[in-house]
């Protein structure tokens, strides 16, 4: 583990990339798309084609804006897992200090979301609030490999996403740069989050890995289904029933979390944690 | 410091999908890809971040600092000429494409558990809601990386674990053991990824008596019911070819230190008895046009050293007992032949064969005249490209599958 994390903080010194200047806050923001059009949750759905290019444009801008708010949910319930997990560890080793260089990464990534999504639409967005009591008691009790698989859920669903919009030249210039921030300093946290994972589970015995296994896939599920929720609709003043109706069910975006998911399936089965019972979670989520 | 990628690459790509920085190459669709048998990474630009490791099914990607310093220069060599491409400039980087989703089909038949069937089978699962049915002849998955890869290089076969839980989707029904042909009637479309696993032929009087590699390589993999068809004789071997396969031939032949590879009792015993000493190793053209790649031969000559003698431009006429007559009239005194020329691609029942090129001939993985019928793999394309290179044909063949049935895939800008 120590290797691994000495080449993270290695890795952190090569390239570590700062929002705060790299990213000039007071330019005008365009008028680009928010995410790729083909990840918009209605994309491929018959509502889709009714909504004007402009309403297209400010659905996905409104999306993103919901998704980056889950990632800051979620990123702030990431601080305090390995915060509690790395409490009473050495503060000289290499593990502690990646930690805590991960803990900073995630602090500023958090303001970067912030203030970007400030730019990009008028409404503030949070995730429901059931999810966010949920997500209260996880970030209290969850530990080890729980913990950092359900870390790597929530960054990996989140970073294929992002790998697309970044390259994507119709996304407004400011997401996309924030975009590759967050790519670039997740790949390390992802490394960290696998290893971590392997680790805690060496040795875990039949039931403990079957537990764990269902409180990822359930983790899952709530972060997945809370990025982007009615209120987006709302705030566009489309039809919010048939629109949460046509995203539910809208395939074409299934597959494409499945296609992004699929390294992350392969790792939890590699792993031993695609059990039937979390197997069972993840279709449901779209995620298998 | 940075990352490296090894010999045992195979090329599929999972790693350039996850490097933050754009450093990997080449890429699938850059010119190259696919050609030679391993992807290389830019020093200058990668930021050892070690995503690309944790990804490789292969473990090909590793630390410079673990890596063999062959493969660090090879990396580096590979970049020499080219210019750092800087990752922050974010268009510098090939534009995400999307496939819109179309129903397509809901039972689809996929023959043949080699990597092709496999990558599609995946691909299939991500791409649509089929149910899918998996039949390989065979009692095990795998194909190729089970019984061609040799068993020195048990790295590459661990893509066989990645296999292995594809089938276990609850989506796949995984029928080992069993032909297709009855089959095929019950299904929406059939993706023939039956591999092309004949020995082409070297078509020299005497040859009969010679060993083809895939007999060759079936048996040292123990794959079942596959025998040596001849008796190892020493001091010294010819093998004809000059692609990896027959490096592959040559070093398990002189190799010292099978001990470790995953090899039967059996092979190990024949192969120390059979006296072999020497091998050498006949190409028809020269050095530049040979088909292995660089780290091949890298390794082949670590492990042999002056034992083994690489001859170009040397054409075979005959093949006796006594050894192998060039058409110079030199005769090669040996007791083995072995044949490394390439494999070929046979009939398959019901379908169109293009005999010239030993293929089903085929539109994007569309079989020609033949609605609802697809190839992919080395049926497809004919034998060439290592294990990930299927991953590319198998998808371009599902995504062909997918569209038949609705509108075509839209480029993301
Ligand atoms: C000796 C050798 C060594 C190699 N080493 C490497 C290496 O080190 N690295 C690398 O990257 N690549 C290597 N390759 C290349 C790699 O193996 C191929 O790219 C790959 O296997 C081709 O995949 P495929 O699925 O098309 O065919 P195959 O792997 O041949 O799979 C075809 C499958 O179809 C099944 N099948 C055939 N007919 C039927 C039927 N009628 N009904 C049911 N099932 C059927 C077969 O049993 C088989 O399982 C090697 C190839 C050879 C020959
Ligand atoms: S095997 Fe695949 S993942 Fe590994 S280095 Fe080669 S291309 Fe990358
Ligand atoms: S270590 Fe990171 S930056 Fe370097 S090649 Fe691998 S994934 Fe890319």
């Amino acid at each position: 583990m120590d290797q691994t994390a000495e080449r993270l903080l290695g890795s952190a010194n090569r390239l570590s990339r700062d929002p705060e200047t790299e990213i000039d806050w007071d330019a005008p923001v365009g008028d680009g798309y928010g995410m790729s059009p083909e990840w918009s949750t209605l994309y491929g759905t018959p509502y889709w084609d009714e909504l004007t290019e402009a309403q297209q444009r400010e659905l996905t801008r409104h999306e993103a804006a919901s998704v980056a708010t889950t990632g800051i949910w979620f990123e702030l319930i990431l601080q305090q897992l390995i915060l509690r997990d790395v409490y009473d560890k050495p503060a000289r080793s290499a593990e502690f200090q990646w930690a805590l260089t991960e803990i900073a990464d995630e602090c500023r990534h958090s303001i970067m979301f912030a203030r970007a999504t400030e730019r990009l639409v008028e409404p503030a967005y949070r995730p429901p609030f059931v999810t966010r009591e949920l997500g209260r008691m996880f970030k209290a009790l969850a530990s080890g490999e729980s913990a950092y698989a359900a870390i790597l859920v929530a960054e990996e669903v989140l970073d294929v996403m992002q790998r697309d919009w970044m390259r994507d030249r119709r996304v407004e210039p400011m997401v996309r740069t924030v975009n590759h921030i967050h790519v670039v300093e997740e790949s390390r946290h992802m490394v960290f989050a696998r290893e971590e994972t392997r680790e805690r589970l060496a040795g875990a015995g039949r039931a403990r890995r079957w537990v764990s296994a269902l409180v990822i896939a359930i983790a899952a599920d709530m972060i997945v289904s809370s990025m982007v929720g009615r209120q987006v609709y709302v705030n566009l003043g489309l039809d919010a029933d048939r629109a949460v109706r046509e995203a539910r069910r809208n395939e074409h975006h299934r597959s494409l979390l499945r296609t992004s998911c699929a390294n992350l399936m392969d790792f939890l089965g590699s792993v031993g944690l695609l059990t039937p019972a979390a197997a069972r979670v993840y279709r449901r989520t779209g995620l298998l | 410091m940075t990352f490296v990628i090894s010999g045992e690459c195979c090329s599929d790509a999972s790693c350039v999908a996850v490097c933050p920085m754009n450093s990997i190459h080449p890429a699938p669709g850059e010119p190259g890809f696919g050609a030679g048998a391993s992807l290389f990474i830019d020093p200058r630009t990668c930021i050892d971040c070690g995503a690309c490791a944790d990804i490789c099914p292969v473990d090909a990607a590793q630390p410079a600092d673990r890596a063999a310093p062959e493969d660090v220069e090879r990396n580096a060599a590979y970049f020499a000429e080219r210019e750092a491409l800087e990752a922050t400039d974010l268009d510098s980087w090939e534009p995400p494409a999307y496939q819109v989703w179309g129903r397509g089909p809901q039972r689809v038949l996929v023959v043949g558990a080699g990597p092709a069937g496999m990558y599609a089978t995946r691909e299939l699962l991500l791409r649509t809601t089929a149910r899918i049915t998996v039949v390989d002849r065979s009692e095990q998955l795998g194909g190729l990386v089970r019984f061609g890869v040799a068993p020195d290089h048990p790295c590459t076969k661990q893509i066989i674990g990645t296999f292995e839980r594809i089938v276990r989707h609850p989506r796949v029904r995984w029928l080992p053991g069993t032909e297709a042909a009855a089959l095929v009637q019950e299904y929406d479309a059939v993706i023939h990824a039956v591999g092309a696993r004949r020995s082409r032929r070297l078509g020299i009087p005497g040859e009969e008596a010679a060993c083809t590699a895939e007999d060759f390589v079936a048996w040292c993999n123990g794959r079942p019911g596959a025998a040596l068809p001849v008796e190892l004789v020493g001091p010294r071997a010819v093998v004809v070819g000059n692609g990896n396969v027959a490096l592959d031939l040559a070093r398990i032949l002189l190799s010292d230190q099978l001990d470790t590879a995953d090899v039967s009792q059996q092979v190990r015993r024949t192969l120390a008895a059979s006296g072999i000493k020497q091998v050498v190793l006949l190409g028809r053209r020269g050095p530049g046009e040979a088909a292995y790649t660089e780290s091949a031969l890298q390794e082949l000559l670590a492990i042999a050293g002056d034992r083994v003698e690489l001859r170009y431009h040397a054409r075979p006429t005959g093949w006796t007992p006594e050894g192998l007559t060039l058409d110079t009239g030199e005769t090669i005194a040996a007791g083995n032949l072995f044949t490394a020329i390439g494999f070929e691609g046979q009939p398959v029942d019901g379908l169109p064969f293009d005999a010239a090129r030993g293929i089903v001939p085929n539109v994007r993985g569309a079989v020609v005249d033949r609605p609802g019928h697809y190839v992919a793999g080395w049926i497809k394309r004919g034998a060439r490209g290592g294990i990930g290179v299927n991953k590319a044909c198998a998808q371009e063949t599902v995504q062909t599958l997918v569209s038949a049935s609705r509108g075509a895939a839209s480029q993301g800008s």
